[in-house]
């Protein structure tokens, strides 16, 4: 495929599967909502608004991770239920395109997450050009490495009921045990230390750091950008290399 | 003109599987290019298996394959820009107007919209789905839903096309158009490769056909090159109860329901056969033997025997691409 083919191919899939479904399903629009502002109201009831800032932070990082839950259940039930990854594997679109299609087509579901989110970033003080930045570099790579990962997932399981197991079980993994939603020095060590294996710890280190919710020394910010953009291009390597396309 | 599909000794044994037989067990055949070749088989055959293979869906064991002039293992890419599949089971998704199935999958393909709108409305028209344009696929009956996959296939711009029991569940009217539209795809020499288990179909549609299974190529040639190759080329069908022991000289004798006797016969002894029958003014039809009587045939001596017809009968030769 030419660079404009891949274009309409993009397009296509995101007017496919982000836009189209809203209009019979309009409550597609806010599910990803749900769950994020959920945490945040019980973080700001239990801390009696003291972690707010925390909600807020985590919930931007949830809500594209959500975008990644939503990736791998579509992709699973498109290839099991309807054969439609056979139908573009014997097309000229490659997998990298459908699985970009696919992920931004998710985004569209966000978009009402991060908009709520946005503005209670605004309102309760934390956004500044440097807070905006990091935040804006974080996200994209949380997506892109959810997305990845979920396309790898989805390629294997054999049933959606699979994914009904397999999405809690990443949500505790990346969003819930990581220190998403506080400090990372309220968990124990041994905990600590566990969590430098998921990529949201770097993501919310960040974003904590750059809002200031975490003192973050310049050499401790550039690690913590060096393990997610490591994490991300792994997580990519295996997509391009262990996902199943074609099936074995 | 190059073939379209050169497999040779294709092995695949899905991962995992407890069956001790392969899916395809050294399946070799040649597609020419142009014209619709059709595949047909029992259920369990090795049919499905081998479209994904040659559709780049599905790896290969051992063997090799070769479509469009390109090898499936290396070239997938350049077979890929060339190629439309409508998988068996497929369905289209539920939340899409018919119109917007076939429309956004031709630009998914990287067709510009003016080109997509005009191929979508062609595609539509000629399988009747204009009526439904602008109905959900969650609102069609199961039928319309596979028209829809067939007509988004159709109306591509692909070389060649895979169609994995496409009209399963469409009604005798519909079958016909899609019939319509695979000739006029072939017709655009255009490759189709058909799998089916409605044998008028796959007459009526194939130059040439070949009968799978167990994974191996029983028979295989034009329609007519399978009569030829086949014991009793001819059927006698006599409607009244006749002893079947008067009967079996003539060829071999079948009873099907409703009392009517079958029996399959060379020419001469049909010949003969047909006026013994008129002679004693019993009502009696003679003709060639049915894509299916061959299908019944062949099939059963290969499940009686377990070995595979083509090898058990050497006095018959490969009918030659
Ligand atoms: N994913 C799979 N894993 C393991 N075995 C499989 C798989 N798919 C098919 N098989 C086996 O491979 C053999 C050939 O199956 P295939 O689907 O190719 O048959 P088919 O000729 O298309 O049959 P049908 O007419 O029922 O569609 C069967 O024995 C089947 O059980
Ligand atoms: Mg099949």
């Amino acid at each position: 495929m030419s660079g404009r083919h891949r274009l309409r191919a993009l397009g296509a899939l995101v007017v496919l599967n982000g836009l189209i479904p809203i209009r019979t399903q309009p409550f597609y629009v806010v599910y990803l909502l749900a769950s994020p502002l959920s945490f945040l109201f019980f973080i700001s009831v239990l801390s009696s608004g003291a972690f707010v800032p925390f909600g807020v932070t985590g919930g931007l990082i949830l809500t594209m991770l959500s975008a990644g839950t939503g990736l791998q259940s579509d992709m699973t039930h498109y290839r099991q239920d309807l054969k439609f990854q056979d139908i573009v594997v014997a097309s000229p679109v490659e997998a990298p395109t459908y699985v970009t299609g696919m992920a931004l087509s998710e985004l569209v579901y966000s978009t009402p997450g991060l908009g709520v989110f946005a503005v209670i970033f605004v309102v309760t003080g934390l956004a500044n050009l440097q807070s905006i930045a990091v935040l804006v570099g974080v996200l994209l790579l949380v997506w892109a490495f959810a997305s990845a990962l979920a396309f790898t997932l989805a390629t294997y399981l054999r049933d959606v009921r699979e994914t009904f197991m397999f999405s809690p079980l990443i949500s505790l993994g990346l969003s819930v045990l990581p220190p998403v939603y506080y400090p990372i020095d309220r968990l124990p060590h041994w905990a600590q230390t566990a969590a430098l294996f998921s990529p949201t710890t770097y993501a919310a280190q960040l974003v904590q750091g750059s809002v200031g919710l975490y003192s973050l020394s310049f050499g401790h910010a550039l690690l913590d950008w060096g393990a997610l953009i490591a994490i991300t291009a792994a997580l990519f390597l295996v997509a391009a290399f262990k996902a199943r396309w074609k099936e074995p | 003109m190059a073939s379209a599909v050169v497999a040779q000794d294709l092995f695949k044994v899905y991962p995992g599987s407890h069956s001790r037989t392969p899916a395809l067990d050294g399946l070799s055949l040649t597609v020419p290019t142009g014209g619709v070749y059709g595949l047909i088989g029992r259920n369990g055959a090795g049919k499905t298996t081998f479209v994904r293979i040659a559709a780049t869906q599905l790896a290969l064991t051992s063997g090799s394959l070769s479509v469009l002039g390109h090898d499936v293992a290396r070239e997938e890419r350049k077979i890929r820009e060339r190629i439309a599949c409508v998988p068996q089971e497929s369905r289209p998704l539920y939340f899409l107007t018919v119109e917007e199935v076939v429309y956004y999958y031709l630009k998914m393909r990287g067709l510009p919209s003016v080109e997509a709108r005009r191929r979508t409305r062609e595609g539509l028209e000629e399988l009747s789905l204009g009526e439904y344009r602008r109905r959900l696929v969650s609102q069609l009956s199961g039928g319309l839903r596979r028209r829809a996959m067939c007509a988004m296939v159709l109306a591509s711009d692909a070389e060649m096309l895979f169609l994995d029991e496409p009209t399963t569940g469409l009604d005798p009217i519909a079958r016909r158009e899609v019939w319509a539209a695979i000739r006029r795809a072939s017709r655009e020499q255009r490759t189709i490769l058909l799998t089916t288990h409605y044998l008028d179909e796959a007459e009526a549609l194939s130059q040439r056909l070949v009968l799978i299974e167990r994974g191996r190529r029983i028979l295989e040639g034009t329609p007519g090159e399978l009569r030829g190759r086949v014991r009793y080329p001819y059927r006698v069908a006599l409607q009244e109860g006749v002893a079947p022991e008067e009967l079996e000289p003539y060829g071999r004798v079948a009873t099907v329901e409703g009392g009517q006797t079958l029996v399959f016969a060379r020419e001469r002894e049909a010949r003969e056969l047909a006026r013994w029958a008129l002679e004693r003014n019993l009502r009696v039809s003679m003709g060639p033997v049915s894509l299916e009587d061959i299908f019944l045939d062949v099939v059963g001596r290969s499940i009686d025997e377990d070995t595979p017809a083509e090898d058990a009968e050497p006095g018959h030769d490969e009918a030659k691409a």
